[in-house]
């Protein structure tokens, strides 16, 4: 089976003076494509609303790169300013692989939009997105993504991915180096997850709380709470975050201050 | 000599960008289902994949996909049983405890469960394995499935929609895929009709299929309990027993237990309940699960 | 595929080979033939009040041999941007060549070179992630000085997985760890560029070289120093460092013959 893909010939072609060699020398394989460039990212939706953030550190090993490289990307925008962006995307992971999906989805939803004339929905965006990812799948982009907007309803939706494409909408989620910490945070505290109303039973009888869409100023709390305790505990994030929220007046962007330490 | 030439000569100007081809590959904005992938430009690309990906045989591995499962199918005189647990695993971390592991193959509904007891016609697939591989190839079935329907005016046998996805995993073989499928569905034709296929290139017609992580808990309450006269009750509750057996013993499965069943007209969605109310209820009521004490 | 539960799904030994994990090391006894040969060190680049300024050492490193000392990895682009190259010396000089027909075919525009640094920053990072991407990386981390296209001061890194960064100051390679402490002490990451002035800019640069020089055992003490500002680029390439002081040296105990 192994000699299935080991052989393959690497189109050994006819060659002219003029033309550029066409193909690369066999490489040994010593050298490692990725690297990993730390840092965490969350987001939150609500009944009108979806919050994307995520901290601004990068690193390399044990070294702070810089402290300032947002992780939140406005999509389908102007260029520069990002205006009349209608979806959010977060990578984390390698920066440089999170860079080039960021840039291919961008092109993708403008294209969408030269060519049919109305901005691509958020549903859409996800699955492209998806099958941007898939299209790498035996050499994958070492990302984790977010992304998020408002759905036809105008409610707030959130898709999350693996490296390689595999999505689901989801109220909450928490991705990167931290997503361990993060996450079993917002189980309890956005799904209210082990939460029972008190006195509704004995025992096995306990009546769960009931998850409800959370109002905007609470989960910009939860958010900044979902950092600050993360940094504490975690090396590769802090410095700032980076917090973009969605509403149909369009995107907010705020900086916060984290520890630097 | 050429090819000497060749490597020490260059253009005019030199770019090392993109050529006009690729970067019209890259601006398309047809969705592209097909099936160009990048491949790593290493010698062994399987051999790399797996380097950065299994995380059974390297629990450090730097890129963890989302896996493990327990899904199950089984005919009966009433039609098809599918049912699924909820959870993806990257490594030991639980990915999600919401993953939806069946997945409809049809024109009509894609993914989205409809409120309603109506049926709704078409297949259902399930997914066990790379979550992303049963993700994109279904869709991929799913598109095919419906250039059948327009093409040929009529819906697409569950034989035949097995067997595009049996002959593309059977193509890729070797590659690095995993995905452990089955398809059900019913057609005036086949009448109920089960698939199970896999990444190997598998393709096998059945009564009764599980697969996944969990697949020997499920089998194990699923072989004792079954029969093809079951009556349509009797089966779902077999297929939630079954499936809440395997999550209560294996690590990997957990979270929901998501249960369908496919009928002449359709396939009907049954819930997507929790299992920890479900497993005290079997346990307290029926007083099985007698391993586990209720006290608190 | 593995059908037993404990592995489920994943690859199976006789079918895929053994797990190999010599495509996780980033060295190795392969390490050859993908590895750079020919070395530079540390580059260190700092903003200041309306301009940047970026330095290298002159030495070209082949292994732990210090083989040519009289490496310029300062490579002016125009009369617009700096670029400080570290790691191999022939990928610099294949960049360096990839560049300067770049410039040319720019001026022959109708418009004339129009690139800024933050432009050539971002054609260098995507060169590099083209390449790691076909596995056969240019082994390289650069500095871009000079500005962008609103006239501030832009200082930005690239490496050879296509990596990119940006802050006030910034070191590659060695200077990492040794020089970017020193920056980070003389201007705060909160204080403002405008309190910052080009002597500060530059001596901090000399100073971050001399503790470079002391330290870093693949770096010499001549070095190159360029100033970008509105007036142009001033590129100094043969520079000494002065005022050594080895008086540390007698502290350090432990090496050679001494024994006590």
């Amino acid at each position: 089976m192994t000699s299935l893909m080991g052989n393959q010939s690497r189109g050994e072609t006819i060659g002219y003076s003029f033309s550029e060699p066409t193909s690369a020398n066999v490489k040994q394989h010593s050298f490692y494509p990725y690297t990993d460039n730390g840092g965490s990212t969350l987001g939150i939706t609500g009944s009108d609303f979806a919050i994307l953030a995520g901290d601004t550190r990068s690193t390399s090993g044990y070294n702070i790169n810089s402290r300032m490289v947002p992780k939140v990307f406005r999509i389908g925008g102007d260029d520069e300013t990002g205006e009349g962006a209608q979806v959010l995307l977060s990578v984390v992971g390698f920066a440089a692989d999170g860079n080039a999906l960021k840039e291919k989805l961008d092109t993708m939803v403008k294209m969408y939009k030269y060519k049919h004339g109305k901005p691509m929905s958020v549903s859409a965006c996800a699955q492209r997105l998806s099958t941007i990812l898939y299209e790498k799948r035996f050499f994958p982009y070492y990302v984790h993504a977010i992304l998020a907007g408002l759905d036809e309803e105008g409610v707030g939706a959130l898709y999350s991915y693996d490296p390689v494409g595999s999505y689901e909408r989801e109220q909450c989620r928490a991705a990167g180096a931290a997503s361990s910490l993060i996450m079993p945070f917002l189980d309890n505290q956005v799904n209210f997850k082990n939460q029972y109303i008190p006195g509704s039973g004995a025992g096995h009888a306990l009546e769960a709380v009931k998850a409800e869409p959370l109002p905007k100023d609470t989960v910009k709390q939860l958010v900044r709470d979902a950092f600050t305790s993360a940094v504490e505990r975690h090396i590769e994030v802090g410095d700032g975050l980076q917090m973009m929220i969605i509403t149909k007046e369009g995107i907010e962007e705020v900086f916060i201050p984290l520890k630097q330490d | 000599m050429d090819k000497l030439v060749a490597q020490y000569s260059r253009t005019h100007h030199h770019n090392e960008m993109y050529s006009e081809q690729e970067q019209e590959d890259f601006n398309s904005s047809v969705p592209p289902l097909s099936l160009k992938f990048s491949l790593p430009p290493v010698d062994n690309r399987a051999a790399f994949l797996r380097a950065m990906t299994d995380d059974h045989s390297n629990p450090s591995c730097p890129i963890k996909l989302a896996h493990g499962t327990t899904t199950l199918a089984f005919r009966f005189q009433g039609g098809i049983i599918v049912c699924t647990d909820s959870r993806a695993t990257a490594g030991n971390w639980i990915a999600s405890q919401t993953v939806k592991k069946v997945i409809p193959v049809s024109r009509l509904s894609r993914g989205e469960d409809k409120k309603s007891n109506e049926p709704t016609p078409g297949l259902l697939g399930t997914m066990a394995g790379g979550a992303a591989d049963c993700q994109y190839w279904l869709r991929y079935l799913s598109q095919q499935c419906t250039l059948h329907e327009i093409r040929h005016k009529r819906r697409i046998t569950v034989a035949a929609a097995s067997k595009i996805l049996a002959n593309l995993t059977y193509a890729y073989k070797g590659y690095g895929l995993s995905m452990g499928t089955m398809l059900a569905g019913m057609t005036p034709s086949e009448g109920p009709a089960l698939y199970y296929i896999d990444s190997d290139g598998t393709r096998l017609p059945g009564n009764l299929f599980c697969v996944g992580s969990g697949q020997t808990f499920a089998y194990g309450v699923l072989d004792a309990e079954y029969r093809y006269d079951l009556s349509e009750e009797e089966a779902l509750a077999l297929g939630r027993r079954a499936i809440l057996a395997a999550m209560h013993r294996d690590a990997y499965s957990g979270g929901f237990i998501n249960l369908y069943h496919v009928k002449e007209e359709g396939w009907v969605h049954h819930g997507f309940d929790d299992m920890n109310p479900e497993f005290w209820k079997t346990k307290l009521e029926k007083g099985e699960f007698s391993n586990v004490t209720s006290t608190l | 595929m593995n059908h037993f539960p404990e592995a489920w799904g994943r690859p199976r030994n006789d079918v895929y080979g053994a797990y190999d994990h010599s495509y996780l090391q980033t060295t190795g006894p392969k390490a050859h033939t993908s590895s750079p040969a020919v070395t530079g060190t540390s580059v260190v680049g700092v903003k200041f009040n309306g301009g940047v300024a970026i330095a290298t050492d002159n030495l070209a490193s082949y292994g732990s041999l210090a083989r040519f000392s009289d490496v310029k990895r300062l490579r002016t682009f125009g009369d617009k941007a700096i670029v400080g190259f570290g790691g191999d010396v022939s990928d610099m000089q294949y960049l360096d060549r990839l560049l300067a027909s770049m410039d040319i075919n720019e001026n022959y525009s109708p418009r004339g070179n129009m690139l800024n640094a933050k432009n050539l920053h971002t054609y260098l990072a995507k060169v590099f992630y083209k390449r790691r991407s076909e596995f056969n990386p240019l082994w390289n981390h650069v500095l871009v000085a000079g500005f962008d296209g609103e006239g501030e001061p832009f200082l930005s890194s690239a490496d050879l997985l296509g990596t990119t960064f940006s802050a006030p100051h910034l070191a590659t390679g060695f200077g990492a760890h040794l020089a970017v402490p020193i920056l980070r002490r003389k201007f705060p990451e909160g204080m403002p560029l405008e309190e910052i002035s080009q002597e500060d800019a530059v001596q901090a640069l000399k100073d971050c070289l001399k503790v470079l020089f002391y330290r870093d055992a693949r770096s010499i003490d001549k070095y190159s120093i360029a100033v970008v500002t509105k007036d142009g680029i001033d590129l100094k390439e043969d520079e000494q460092i002065q005022g050594q002081s080895w008086a540390f040296a007698e502290r350090i105990k432990g090496y050679g013959a001494q024994t006590v």
